[in-house]
């Protein structure tokens, strides 16, 4: 009995860590007057959620980018760019279109920009062979002053009221439209890393890539593809941050990039690649969100909340590692 | 001359291997002492033993009549024996005077380092090997040979007695050779003993004073170098079990699936032969002798400099593996661990990683369509695993070995390119593998089969090439081939096929 308990401990190890997190919250939750725990309400748990969106988001591709045994560290500049590029179009541009054309081309727009963004740092890793840290670094430093030179280091508010601007921002910064859009794109990526070849590929090419060529995959591909993947998904997630905080900021998500690898790494991916789970992000996800919010509802000092954060990377991935053998 | 160091009764196993079988082994001072063998007959093996580098499992190394408990490099280093590595364990980006003190428990006495000092300190020994570079030159600026005195005058600085080469001489060129052997010669004048591992006749014969031979880890016996000669030597490496009968009936066929002309790359020359449906040719030929190099170039991996090869009738030019295996060439590659296996994949995905365009429809892997592909692979393989979602690692090395054959069956390719198939495999595995061979040439397919085994190169094979420094030195049919004539050919011995 106490060894099938303990099997079960180990092979669950991450959720664990999420429900203890969530037991937690639960009890050193505020009270309202009535008695009610604070954090267990649906406002505060959606808020919970959708405040963890945009990181999300960027999660899921990332842990496809870093099961490749690379990583990505522009996707942090590049959810900036997707920011001001839709910012500016809504609010700058008057093309006379109907709104809705307009909203749906600043939204392409912005995304397409990240995902060119994107496949550039893939086809520098797979053609030139630099380090995806590398190529990625420069992208972040780059694509920043991209960010900050498109919108003449100002941010763009889009205000509020009934004009094209404003509706964008009504419209996409719902709680149940960003958490909608993250199941979608979570449910997507689960499912092409599991069923599909190019999961297969991704796998293969991060936990051997000189066997994965002997196999003869497309190596060169597979880089493309998840950079292009990370580069659209940061894109996605800075159209909803912009619609949010009804702000194209060019100065948004500066240091996104970590807490999105943060992410990937408490959901148990292996930054050696070959290893790892689109649930193990999602699981990560929501451990980061909770945190967040329920020390936000305890009005913890920020700093004490990054410490606090750095404490749960840690204990979470000492839990998760294979046990070191000799 | 007495005994100097003597390694008594050593035996030693990797995994399942015996890789030296109760070995003993004696040293005079001042005596170049070689170690031959083929490859995997545990030579390099006892050379790590005697200078720490591995730790026997049972067996005593004696050293001026005191036995002595070696359990790492520094305590060897110690006791005056080092070692010098084929590849040179050296460190490109410091200079030679940092080369030479780096982990030098002589010269590591505080840990502050004056560089003038040290480069005093090493000029003796740069003079005594003859290199005529300052100490405060970056490792990388020389040569290969230069670098390799620099590794002697290393031993020398810690007082070594004993040194250890491991196929020293691999990547040198002729001059590079003559300039090593002078500066053995003086070594040997002060008393300096040398281990002196190799696989190359040659030299043996022009630096060595005595000769010990091991085959499968075992050892065969020692002779003076003035008084042996390569046929003795070369029958005591390959044995006397001559079982090499051909087999009873090939399924070889006069028709062309590969034609390969004065074939070159980098590390290939001009190599030419015809290979037919159904036939199995053999590659013989030792570690670095371009037998491998064959598989690289056919498979997309070494450009090809020049020659042409022909595929089913139609010239071939690989421009990666992708294309290789899409034009229907298939290479099981000789390091498993490293080139075969996806070690975080179950055994099922290990399997089908080459063949998943066959198994998937617009992208999505068709998991019934693969768990029957592997199913059919998994018999003809006789896979012996707890299931086909196990991790591929939980597997013996056979099993691992039948899993990257598999893989190949399952992408039924036109030509199959195995590079040492049944290395590190147990003997149960290595007849299924064989049985897959045969069973491949009757279905028509065209096999390049490389060993370093001669037995079963001459019981699988119809016929045998050999190779040598990237040439090829001679083909033959199986059946009249013999174990001496391929391996005199392997050593490139002037007039030794018949």
């Amino acid at each position: 009995m106490k060894d099938r308990f303990l099997a079960v401990l180990k092979t669950y190890k991450g959720p664990l860590v999420l429900v203890g997190i969530f037991l937690v919250a639960v009890l050193i939750s505020p009270r309202t007057t009535r008695g009610e725990i604070i954090f267990l309400g649906l406002g505060n748990l959606t808020d919970m959620l959708r405040a963890i969106t945009p990181i999300a988001i960027m999660s899921l591709s990332m842990t496809f980018v870093i099961l490749t045994a690379g990583i990505d560290l522009s996707v942090g500049s590049m959810l900036a760019l997707s920011g001001v590029v839709t910012g500016t179009l809504l609010v700058e541009w008057d093309p006379g279109l109907l709104p809705s054309v307009q909203i749906g081309t600043a939204i392409i727009s912005a995304i397409v920009a990240c995902g060119l963004v994107g496949m550039l740092n893939g086809v520098l890793i797979a053609t030139l062979g630099i380090q995806p840290f590398i190529v990625t670094l420069a992208a972040m430093i780059g694509v920043r002053g991209l960010a900050l030179w498109f919108s003449n280091n100002e941010r763009i508010g889009l205000g509020v009221g009934s004009d094209v601007a404003g509706s964008f921002g009504d419209m996409f910064s719902g709680k149940w439209l960003m958490i909608g859009t993250f199941l979608v794109l979570a449910t997507v990526f689960a499912v092409v890393l599991r069923r599909t070849v190019f999961g297969r590929y991704v796998r293969a090419v991060g936990d051997n890539a000189l066997a994965s060529r002997y196999a003869g995959l497309p190596l060169r591909r597979v880089q493309i593809a998840v950079y292009t993947m990370s580069g659209l998904l940061a894109g996605i997630a800075g159209v909803l941050l912009c619609a949010r905080t009804t702000t194209g900021d060019p100065n948004a998500g500066i240091t996104s990039e970590l807490d999105a690898i943060a992410v990937v790494v408490i959901g148990g991916t292996s930054l050696a690649g070959g290893k790892g789970s689109i649930i193990g992000t999602i699981n990560g996800a929501l451990i980061i969100g909770i945190l967040t919010n329920i020390l936000g509802l305890r009005n913890v000092d920020f700093n004490m909340q990054l410490m606090l954060k750095a404490l749960i990377i840690i204990v979470a991935v000492a839990l998760q590692r294979k046990k070191v053998s000799n | 001359m007495g005994v100097f160091l003597k390694a008594d009764g050593i035996n030693k196993s990797f995994g399942g291997v015996q890789a030296l079988k109760n070995v003993s082994f004696a040293l005079e001072p001042g005596e170049v002492h070689a170690l031959i063998g083929e490859n995997g007959a545990g030579k390099s093996t006892l050379g790590k033993i005697i200078a720490g580098v591995l730790r026997p499992d049972s067996g005593q190394i004696v050293l001026d009549g005191h036995e002595t408990s070696i359990q790492r490099p520094t305590d060897a280093q110690k006791l005056g024996i080092s070692i010098i590595f084929q590849e040179l364990d050296l460190f490109p980006n410091l200079t030679v005077a940092e080369n030479i003190a780096i982990g030098n428990l002589k010269l590591e006495k505080s840990p502050f380092v004056s560089f003038r000092q040290l480069a005093l300190h090493c000029r003796p020994f740069l003079d005594q090997v003859g290199l005529d570079c300052t100490a405060d030159t970056v490792l990388k600026e020389l040569s290969i040979g230069q670098m390799q005195l620099v590794a002697i005058a290393r031993s020398l600085s810690m007082d070594a007695r004993v040194i250890v080469m491991d196929e020293a001489t691999s990547s040198l060129t002729e001059d590079a050779v003559g300039n090593l052997f002078d500066v053995i010669g003086q070594l040997k004048g002060k008393g300096v003993s040398i281990v002196y591992v190799s696989h190359k006749m040659d030299e043996i014969f022009r630096i060595a004073d005595r000769i010990t031979v091991l085959r499968d880890g075992s050892y065969i016996g020692t002779r003076p170098s003035r008084e042996a000669d390569a046929d003795e030597l070369i029958q005591m490496m390959v044995g006397r079990e001559l079982s090499g009968k051909g087999r009873a009936e090939g399924h070889a066929t006069t028709s062309r699936i590969l034609e390969i002309a004065d074939l070159s790359t980098d590390r290939l020359e001009e190599v030419s032969f015809t290979l037919h449906r159904g036939e199995v040719l053999g590659i013989a030929g030792l570690v670095g002798s371009g037998r491998s190099e064959i598989g690289a170039a056919l498979f997309g991996l070494d450009k090809i400099s020049g020659g042409t090869i022909s595929l089913k009738n139609s010239p071939y030019s690989p421009s990666s593996p992708r294309d290789a295996v899409r034009k229907g060439i298939g290479l099981l590659p000789e390091d498993r661990k490293l080139m075969g296996l996806i070690a975080q994949m179950s055994v099922k995905q290990n399997m089908s990683l080459a063949s998943l365009d066959g198994c998937s429809s617009g992208g999505w892997v068709e998991e019934a369509q693969e768990s029957s592909k592997y199913l059919a692979a998994a018999k003809q393989t006789r896979l012996k695993t707890a299931g086909p979602d196990v991790e591929v690692t939980s597997l013996s090395g056979g099993n691992q070995q039948k899993v990257l054959v598999g893989r190949w069956l399952m992408v039924s390719p036109d030509v199959y390119f195995l590079d040492d198939p049944t290395r590190g495999v147990d003997v149960g595995a290595k007849e299924d593998i064989y049985a897959i061979i045969e069973e491949l040439a009757a279905a028509g397919k065209g096999i390049l089969f490389v060993s370093s085994e001669l037995p079963e190169l001459l019981r699988c094979c119809d016929r045998i090439m050999v190779m040598h420094n990237g040439r090829m030195t001679g083909i033959m049919d199986a059946m009249s081939a013999t174990q001496e004539g391929i391996m005199s050919l392997a050593m490139a011995m002037e007039g030794a096929a018949e």
